[in-house]
């Protein structure tokens, strides 16, 4: 039976080219149509708040594939077009140019949208947050020497703006509600270290911060906190966190929560829909939790189980969940899903820096934060992969590689051992 | 292969042979506008490439013959921290193809993708 309509990809980011992608090399011959309501070439988003916004730094930043691409894979592309609404019976798209498309089977990868700050004067000039390369190319415009640059949120798009603007000769104040920086998703070793980091660089930090309100004319002028303090500032950037774009999935009836909902091959409750990507929540394989992940390992290991469940395959055994962020040059690498109960573990002196901070969960090796000290990265995403099980003692002690920390435990076979050693 | 060819033709493809994981040989262009990296996923080749070619994840190991890799710049720090650790890793061969940026001296190198972790 041939089939006569495409798959429907709607997001060209991370994600959706990455399906379509997979699907060529896995053989797929029928069409293939991107849909993207951005009106570029499918772009990087990692270099957005870290080398572009950097002086001198090309406005041109990297492509995911370049156009030759597209063409030469019979990949079909409509971009600056958006998808809204989902005939499920029908099987068909209504897009914003008025045209219906119909697909074979679609695919949501529509990533997330910078969560908007709630205050009052939050639509000055001046307030800004960073999603796309447009959100960049103007945030870039704005940090000049000299601005007062108030940052909303110590995560690690805050952090590594803090960083671009501190570089810039800006003055920059983190205003964080928490009492240390990226508190979601490291440990307070590691907060602190790039805290003192930011502080040598001219980085000021206000904790228990909560935003009361912006002020000003036209422009930002003014950020007031809960306990009165007022801060000049002309920039002001959120960084507070994302928001699914799932009004697509649930508009259709589709199941979401926080997340369009999917199994292991990233179907949702439509077995003719698919959800990769940001835009997805879905059960951990490793410890069963319920997660949405915001990054690239994710985008593409998703995209790889949708491309092979639509071609009839199998897909490739994922990487560990992984993220990295570089902030004044220091690259933190962090592997595996910290959970805040898991024991932590300082290996290496955080002054000379270059350490790790491993994670055990009842004796394994859940995650790992490593800073400037790829080998440990490398190392540990292979024992995470294994569930390895650490001796505490000996993963404390730099001087011994992580790999030899591993214990002997009555739960587990020389095979096993021997395994997560190679 | 020819350096003197440069000054009056436009720049052109190189070409690259690699042996995938296994064991098949596949025939490629280069772009000049592209890293080995994005020269061996666009053409299909099982890099994942997962950090955009930011020397970060190291799905992008291959090794290069000796006499290639000699021609080459020096490893960087991060470069080299995440090939020790890599499977298979050689001291002289190893490289992160994301780091390898098109040259002349490279036409019809013979390039292969080290084994999965
Ligand atoms: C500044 C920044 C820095 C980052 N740094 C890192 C990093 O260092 N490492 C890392 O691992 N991750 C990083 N991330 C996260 C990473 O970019 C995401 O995990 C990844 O982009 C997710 O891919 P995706 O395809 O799911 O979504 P996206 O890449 O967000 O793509 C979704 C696309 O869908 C489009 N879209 C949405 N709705 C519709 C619609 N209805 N119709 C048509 N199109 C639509 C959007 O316009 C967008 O282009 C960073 C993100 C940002 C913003
Ligand atoms: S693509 Fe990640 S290290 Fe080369």
């Amino acid at each position: 039976m041939a089939i006569q309509d495409p798959v429907v990809i709607v997001g060209s980011g991370h994600s959706g080219v990455a399906v379509a992608a997979g699907l060529r090399t896995r053989g797929w011959g029928g069409g293939i149509l991107l849909i993207d309501a951005e009106n570029e070439l499918p772009y990087e988003r990692p270099p957005l708040s870290k080398e572009l916004l950097k002086d001198g730094a090309p406005d041109e930043s990297a492509v995911l594939r370049k156009e030759k691409f597209y063409a030469d894979k019979g990949i079909g592309r409509l971009a600056g077009v958006t998808a809204e609404s989902i005939d499920r019976n029908g099987r068909t798209v209504l897009l914003s140019n008025g045209t219906r498309q119909a697909y074979h089977r679609l695919v949501i990868a529509t990533g997330t949208r910078a969560r908007p700050l709630t205050v009052p004067g939050a639509g000055l000039a001046g307030v800004r947050s960073l999603r796309t390369r447009g959100d960049a190319l103007e945030l870039k415009q704005l940090l000049v020497p000299g601005a007062r640059v108030a940052i909303i949120g110590a995560g690690y798009i805050g952090l590594e703006v803090a960083a671009a603007a501190a570089a810039k000769g800006c003055e920059v104040t983190v205003l964080e509600f928490q009492d240390r920086v990226m508190s979601r998703v490291t440990s307070a070793p590691v907060s602190r270290h790039f805290e003192q980091l930011h502080e040598r660089h001219g980085v000021r930090f206000v904790f228990g911060a909560a935003v009361t309100s912006i002020d000003g004319g036209r422009r930002a002028e003014r950020v007031t906190l809960a306990d009165g303090t007022v801060l000049p500032a002309d920039v002001v950037l959120a960084g507070i966190g994302v928001i699914p774009n799932q009004e697509l999935a649930a508009g259709a009836g589709i199941d979401c929560r926080d997340g369009i909902l999917v199994d292991g091959d990233g179907r949702t409750s439509d077995p003719a829909v698919y959800a990769s990507g940001d835009v997805t929540r879905f059960t951990s394989p490793i410890d069963g939790a319920s997660q949405r992940l915001e990054c690239i390992q994710n985008a593409l290991a998703q995209a790889d189980c949708v491309a092979a469940h639509i071609a009839g395959q199998v897909a490739a055994e994922p990487e560990i969940p992984w993220f990295w962020t570089v902030q004044h040059g220091v690259r933190l690498q962090t592997a595996g899903v910290r959970h805040p109960e898991d024991q932590v573990i300082v290996r290496g002196e955080p002054s000379g820096g270059k350490f790790s901070v491993v994670y055990l969960r009842d004796g394994r090796l859940a995650a790992v934060d490593t800073i400037a000290n790829l080998s440990d990265f490398r190392t540990a995403k292979r024992l995470i992969g294994h569930g390895a099980w650490i001796d505490p003692l000996l993963a404390a002690d730099p001087g011994i590689p992580l790999a030899e920390a591993i214990s002997g435990t009555p739960n587990h076979s020389d095979a096993d051992l021997t395994a997560a050693r190679s | 292969m020819s350096n003197t060819s440069m000054s009056n033709t436009a720049i052109s493809n190189n070409t690259l042979t690699v042996v995938d994981r296994e064991g098949a040989t596949h025939d490629l262009e280069w772009e000049p506008d592209q890293s080995m990296m994005e020269a061996l996923r666009d053409n299909d080749l099982p890099v994942l490439a997962s950090c955009g070619g930011t020397a970060s994840c190291a799905t992008c190991h291959v090794f290069l013959e000796q006499e290639v890799f000699d021609t080459l710049e020096e490893r960087s720090e991060d470069e080299l921290e995440l090939l020790v650790e890599a499977k298979g890793y050689r001291e002289c061969g190893s490289r992160l193809s994301c780091q390898v940026g098109f040259s002349r001296d490279l036409n019809g190198a013979t390039v292969t993708l080290a084994p999965e972790e």
